[in-house]
């Protein structure tokens, strides 16, 4: 909308009230925090034709008054987050521990924690985290949205301390960053959304040894063995939180939310793997360190103790990507993710993390992941009418015009992705044949790790 | 008392200023965009909006607009903006949820 802005069109939007102070926070990070709204009691989803229309009706008054209207102050406007100039920031108590939570208590008035209690970055904490990075603390690692928040190696490092990372935990955390920023992961589109996707890190090389990174037994967590893990990811989310400025209820809109979006992190168990490292088939040399962020909507089980034959795994492999409940299903129907701004195009990917029991059926078998990604593909397919129930028919109409034959054959069954290297697989987890599948919202990005 | 000095997490945003559209004098005689992003039901929105207003402003053109790139949600490219400013006086777009 604001594009039409620029060019000098006045233009007014429908935003429903729950999500009022989104489009707000939305018009500010864009530059016009004036942007017209036309606010409807209740979202257009999920309702009849009929019920929109009255939702209309009740609104038109607004959608003239925003076209021909001066635009509001923005003082007039709902206030929601709050940002403070001072680069210090005090609070006092009785003794630490009270300051401590004072510190804590406010920075959940605030909007900047996760909700778990966080390390507070004093100027001991932060200059024995800097020192974990020959970068300069203000370097600009890159903007990052939709706050284009600019993330200096110093507010990455803090953000760091407050998740409970170590100073060496903190080059992954700024290559995370930097994966961020690519245009290919377009944040926006996954920062920005009713949707649960949340940021994966999978980390490969020498550093995973170094950094006690586990990839084996409660790789995804909890306890002792993954704390590394753990404190990494929850970095990453603190950064897209208070660099990002992507915040719950106000630009994040996620409707139930999720336990994945605290932290996620993961390295690969190269050892046990068979097959080529996920670094190396993305590029770099096997003895390079890398951190891979891919955003991801969910996560269900790989299992299966009988089967000891790579087309039963793919079989019962293929259940956990045929989710019609699930947005990445069929997605490619509608088209692939595009940010307009950059010229991306990207593909939905999802992200199979096979544990090494049966990574080893398939070594047996001479499978090699090439031939893991076609079987997937061959075999995780569903009607066409039943990718389209979740789906706009215009939309498929725009992307894919030579495919209206479809209407007319809807039991056409359909790959679910689009082509077969759409699955991304790494090896990761302890013994037993239980691996994690996860459906994804675009395509992954790697970076080297600089330490 | 004892004080615990802490640095401020919170980072500062690079600095994106629009200046806002003039906006219309009357709709009257005006060629009005309908701009839908996708979402569902916004196409519906808009074809009442398109009726009510109509009615109000007989000489008033109203034009589906959906943008070249995207998927679920279709967005618009700078060639799409473009041809919205050469073609229309307003825009009525849905939705952002």
């Amino acid at each position: 909308m604001i594009e039409f802005e620029k060019r000098g069109v006045p233009t007014v939007m429908f935003t429903s009230a729950e999500f009022v102070r989104d489009a707000q926070r939305s018009g500010e990070n864009f530059g016009l925090p004036q942007l017209a709204k036309v606010v409807v009691p209740e979202p257009f989803t999920n309702h009849s034709a009929d019920a929109v229309r009255k939702l209309v009706d009740a609104a038109i008054d607004q959608v003239v008054a925003g076209l021909i209207e001066p635009l509001r102050d923005r003082a007039q406007l709902v206030q929601d987050l709050v940002f403070l100039d001072e680069d210090w920031l005090d609070f006092s108590g009785p003794d630490q521990l009270s300051a401590l939570e004072q510190m804590q208590s406010q920075f959940l008035v605030y909007g900047w924690s996760d909700g778990f209690p966080l390390l507070p970055p004093t100027k001991r904490a932060m200059d024995r985290m800097l020192s974990g990075t020959r970068r300069d603390p203000q370097e600009v690692v890159a903007v990052l949205e939709p706050g284009f928040g600019i993330a200096t190696v110093q507010k990455i490092a803090a953000n760091a301390v407050m998740a409970g990372c170590l100073p060496e935990h903190l080059p992954v955390v700024i290559a995370s960053i930097e994966c961020l920023a690519e245009p290919q992961i377009y944040l926006r589109n996954k920062a920005m959304s009713t949707g649960p996707a949340a940021p994966l890190l999978v980390v490969n090389g020498p550093i995973r040894k170094k950094l006690n990174l586990n990839s084996a037994c409660c790789a995804l967590g909890p306890g002792a063995p993954s704390a590394a893990n753990t404190v990494i990811g929850r970095a990453v989310r603190l950064c897209m939180m208070n660099v990002g400025h992507t915040y719950p209820g106000i630009s994040d809109m996620d409707t139930v939310g999720t336990p994945l979006k605290y932290s996620m992190c993961v390295a690969e168990n190269e050892e046990a793997s068979p097959w080529t490292p996920f670094h190396v088939e993305r590029g770099y040399e096997a003895s390079a360190s890398t951190v891979t962020v891919h955003f991801v909507y969910g996560i269900c089980e790989l299992k299966t103790f009988q089967s000891h034959d790579p087309e039963e795994l793919i079989e019962i492999f293929s259940s956990a990507a045929m989710n019609d409940a699930q947005v990445s299903t069929g997605y490619w129907l509608l088209g692939r993710r595009s940010d307009p701004r950059s010229g991306t195009s990207e593909q939905e990917r999802h992200m199979m993390l096979i544990c090494p029991e049966h990574a080893e059926i398939f070594r047996s078998a001479g499978w090699q992941k090439a031939d893991i990604r076609k079987a997937m593909h061959r075999r995780s397919r569903l009607p066409f009418k039943r990718l389209m129930l979740t789906k706009e028919r215009e939309a498929m109409a725009l992307s894919h015009p030579e495919l209206h034959w479809l209407w007319d054959s809807p039991d056409t069954l359909l790959p679910v992705l689009e082509d077969a290297d759409c699955y991304e697989i790494a090896v990761v987890g302890g013994t037993l044949g239980r691996g994690s599948f996860f459906w994804g919202s675009g395509a992954p990005v790697t970076k080297p790790i600089r330490e | 008392m004892t004080k615990l000095e802490v640095f401020n997490p919170v980072a500062r945003s690079a600095e994106v200023h629009v200046d806002p559209a003039p906006r219309l004098a009357t709709i009257n005689d005006k060629r009005i965009g309908l701009y839908w992003n996708m979402k569902t039901g916004g196409n519906v929105a808009l074809d009442q909006v398109s009726k009510l207003l109509s009615k109000r402003y007989p000489s008033a053109t109203f034009e589906l607009v959906v943008g070249s790139v995207g998927a679920a949600f279709r967005h618009v490219a700078a060639n799409d903006a473009a041809r919205v400013a050469a073609n229309f006086d307003g825009v009525v777009g849905t939705t952002a949820d």
